[in-house]
C-alpha cells in the first residue's frame, strides 16, 4: 500500500468502516511508515477533541428550558388570539346588519360610560404624582376595565371640557363627550352616521365625577399616601404609591425623576380598572373633540334617553341577560366586565330575533343603562348582592339581587320573576 | 433516535408541543457547537441555540420538506446568531462611548470553542457533516442516510473537514503535506 492511498483510507479506518483485507493493508502500512503514523495520531488527537466538545455540547438540559418557553409564549399567543377573535366577532356582527349595528352600538356607548369614572366621593389621597394629570389640559391615556389581558382597551383624549373616547374592539366607534352641554356625539365612521346622545344626569355626573376626583386628589396629595418604594415595570423604573380608602384602593407606578404617571390600577368595589400609556399635554386637534357632525357624515334621528337610571332600567337589564342571551337562566355573575362580554352575544340574538331597527336600539339600550344603576349602587359603597346563579327567569321563589336604597332600612329584593318587595336585613335569603 | 424528524414534525403539527423535545434531545449539540462556534461563549450559544429552537417551533408550518429540517434549523440559528452578534456589537459600542475607552472589547472567543469556531467556518456541507458526526452522535452510515449521501463521500468529506479545521487550528507538529482542500 502507498502512503497516498493509506492516508485516504485513514477516516474510513478510524470509524471502523474498511472491510477486512483494507484494515489489514492500512495496519501492515502503518506499521513501517513513519508520516502515515503521525498522521493518523493528529487525526486521533482532533477526533478525540470533537468527541470530548460534543459530549459536552449534548449535556446540556435545553430541552426542558424551550419547552417551558414553548409553553410560556404559546399562552401568550393564545390569548392574543382568543382577544383578537373577540374583537373581530364584535366588529363583525355590528357590520353585519343594521339592526344589530345600532342595537350594540347603543349597548358599547352605554357599558363604556361605566369604567373607572364611577368614582364617588374617594377618600384617598396620593403623591405628587398625580400632579400632572391635574394641571394637564389635555391628556390622553388608555384604559381597561376587568382582566387586563382579555378586557377591551379604551383611549381617552381629553381636552378641556371635551373627552373623545375608542373602544379597541369598535374601531370605528368614535364617542365625543361635552360635559359642558352635557351631550356625547356618537360618529360610527364605517357607515358615516353620526347620532347626538343627552347624558345629563347620572351618566353626565359619572364624568364630571372623576375631573372631580382628580381635583380631590390633588388637595390631599400629601396627607395619607403610602410609598411601596421602586419597581421596575415594562422596563422602566418607577416608584409605587398606594392609597386604600373604604371603597377603594388606587395604586400608580410613576417616574422617579419627573413624577408622570406610568400606570394606574384602580380596584372600586369589586370592579378592576387599569389606566397606562399617559401622554400629558400632547397637542390634540381641536376637531377631534369637535361636536360637530363632520363633513360627509349622515345624522342618525335618535331618542336615546340616557338622562335617569333607576331600579326599573336594571330590572329591564336583567330581563334582557335572563332571557335573551342566555335563554332563560340569570347569568352567573353581573360585573361590568361581563356585562361588556356579553355585548356582542347579545348582537348575535337579536339578529336571530328579527327585531326592527327601533327595537333592537332600545333593547341595546336597555341592557347597558339598566347595568349602570347596578355601577353606580356597586361603585358607590352601597350594600348590594347577586345571587341569581342558576336561577330560571320566572322562579319567584329565589331572590336574584338585592341592595340597600339610600337612606332605607329595609332593602330592596329583586326575584327571580323580576318582581320587587321590600325586606327587613334579618329577612334577606342566607 | 428511532423515530425520524417527520415523525417527531409531524407530531408536533398535529398538537402535541411535547414531543418537539425529541427534536431538541437530537440537535441540541448540533445547533450548540454551531452557535458556540460563531457566538464564542457557551451562556450566549445556549440562549441563542433555546430562541432558535422556539423560533422553529413556532414556525413549523412553513418548513416545506420535514426530511431538510436540520438545514432549516441551521438557517433559522445562523440568523439568530446574527441578530445576537448585532445586539453584542451596538452594546459594546455604546459600552465604548460610555466609558471613554478606545479599546473596543473584542468578541472573546474562549479557547474552547477555538474547534467550534473552525467548525463554524467550513463551507456548509462539510460543517453539516462533522456537525451531524461529532454533536448529533450520529454515526457515518447515519449521517449518510440523514443527509442522502453515499458513505464513501461522508468519510471523504469528513477527511477534507479534518485536513480544513487543522489548518485553521494550525495545530502544533502539523505535517507539511497535509492536503488542503479549498
Amino acid at each position: 500500500m502507498k502512503c497516498a492511498e493509506c492516508k485516504e483510507s485513514l477516516v474510513a479506518y478510524l470509524e471502523g468502516l474498511l472491510a477486512e483485507d483494507q484494515k489489514h493493508a492500512v495496519t501492515e502500512h502503518l506499521k513501517d511508515c513513519h508520516s502515515c503514523q503521525a498522521e493518523l495520531k493528529q487525526l486521533t488527537n482532533l477526533q478525540e477533541r470533537l468527541v470530548s466538545n460534543g459530549k459536552a455540547a449534548t449535556r446540556s438540559d435545553l430541552e426542558n428550558q424551550v419547552l417551558n418557553r414553548i409553553i410560556r409564549e404559546q399562552k401568550v399567543r393564545l390569548k392574543a388570539a382568543e382577544k383578537a377573535s373577540e374583537g373581530l366577532k364584535l366588529r363583525r356582527l355590528i357590520m353585519k346588519n343594521p339592526v344589530t349595528r345600532v342595537a350594540v352600538a347603543a349597548a358599547v356607548i352605554v357599558v363604556a360610560a361605566i369604567g373607572i369614572y364611577s368614582i364617588s366621593e374617594p377618600a384617598i389621597t396620593f403623591a405628587d404624582v398625580v400632579e400632572p394629570i391635574l394641571t394637564a389640559r389635555t391628556m390622553i391615556f388608555d384604559y381597561i376595565v376587568g382582566d387586563e389581558q382579555t378586557g377591551s382597551t379604551i383611549t381617552d383624549t381629553i381636552s378641556g371640557q371635551r373627552i373623545r373616547r375608542v373602544m379597541a374592539n369598535v374601531p370605528t366607534m368614535n364617542m365625543i363627550i361635552d360635559l359642558d352641554s352635557s351631550k356625547m356625539l356618537v360618529l360610527d365612521d364605517s357607515e358615516k352616521t353620526a347620532a347626538y346622545v343627552d347624558i345629563q344626569g347620572q351618566v353626565q355626573e359619572r364624568h364630571q365625577s372623576f375631573v372631580k376626583f382628580l381635583r380631590h386628589v390633588i388637595t390631599k396629595i400629601k396627607d395619607n399616601h403610602q410609598e411601596l418604594g421602586e419597581q421596575e415595570i415594562n422596563g422602566q423604573k418607577a416608584i409605587v404609591f398606594e392609597a386604600t380608602g373604604p371603597n377603594e384602593r388606587v395604586k400608580i407606578w410613576a417616574d422617579p425623576e419627573t413624577a408622570a404617571p406610568i400606570r394606574i390600577e384602580l380596584t372600586l368595589g369589586q370592579m378592576f380598572a387599569v389606566m397606562k400609556n399617559f401622554q400629558i399635554n400632547p397637542p390634540v386637534d381641536d376637531s377631534l373633540v369637535s361636536m360637530d357632525v363632520p363633513d360627509g357624515y349622515t345624522l342618525a334621528k335618535t331618542d336615546l334617553d340616557m338622562t335617569d337610571v333607576t331600579e326599573k332600567d336594571f330590572i329591564e337589564s336583567l330581563r334582557i341577560w335572563a332571557k335573551v342571551i342566555r335563554d332563560g337562566t340569570f347569568p352567573d355573575e353581573i360585573s361590568s366586565e361581563s356585562a361588556m362580554k356579553q355585548v356582542p352575544v347579545l348582537g348575535a340574538k337579536l339578529t336571530a330575533l328579527n327585531l326592527s331597527e327601533q327595537e333592537g336600539t332600545q333593547m341595546g339600550l336597555s341592557f347597558g343603562k339598566g347595568m349602570m344603576f347596578r355601577q353606580v349602587l356597586e361603585t358607590g359603597g352601597r350594600q348590594c348582592h347577586y345571587a341569581g346563579q342558576d336561577v330560571k327567569l320566572g322562579d319567584a321563589s329565589k331572590a336574584v339581587f338585592w341592595y340597600l336604597p339610600d337612606g332605607s332600612d329595609t332593602y330592596r329584593v329583586i326575584y327571580g320573576d323580576l318582581s320587587v318587595k321590600d325586606v327587613a336585613p334579618e329577612d334577606l335569603p342566607k | 433516535m428511532s423515530e425520524n424528524d417527520k415523525y417527531y414534525i409531524e407530531r408536533c403539527l398535529d398538537g402535541h408541543p411535547d414531543d418537539f423535545r425529541y427534536i431538541v434531545r437530537r440537535y441540541q449539540g448540533v445547533l450548540l457547537a454551531h452557535l458556540a462556534g460563531k457566538l464564542g461563549s457557551r451562556d450566549r450559544a445556549e440562549e441563542a441555540a433555546q430562541e432558535s429552537f422556539v423560533r422553529a417551533y413556532f414556525n413549523m408550518n412553513k418548513l416545506r420538506s420535514p426530511g431538510s429540517f436540520f438545514s432549516w434549523l441551521l438557517g433559522i440559528a445562523d440568523r439568530v446568531a446574527k441578530e445576537h452578534r448585532r445586539k453584542e456589537m451596538l452594546h459594546q459600542q455604546r459600552e465604548v462611548i460610555r466609558s471613554f475607552s478606545a479599546e473596543a472589547a473584542g468578541p472573546e472567543l474562549s479557547q474552547d470553542y477555538g474547534l467550534e469556531a473552525a467548525i463554524a467556518e467550513l463551507p456548509d456541507s462539510y460543517r453539516r457533516v462533522v456537525l451531524l458526526r461529532y454533536y448529533g452522535g450520529r454515526s457515518c452510515s447515519e449521517v449518510a442516510q440523514q443527509l442522502d449521501l453515499p458513505l464513501g463521500t461522508v468519510t471523504k468529506t469528513l477527511s477534507r473537514a479534518y485536513a480544513m479545521l487543522r489548518k485553521s487550528l494550525q495545530q502544533p507538529g502539523e505535517t507539511e503535506n497535509c492536503e488542503v482542500q479549498k
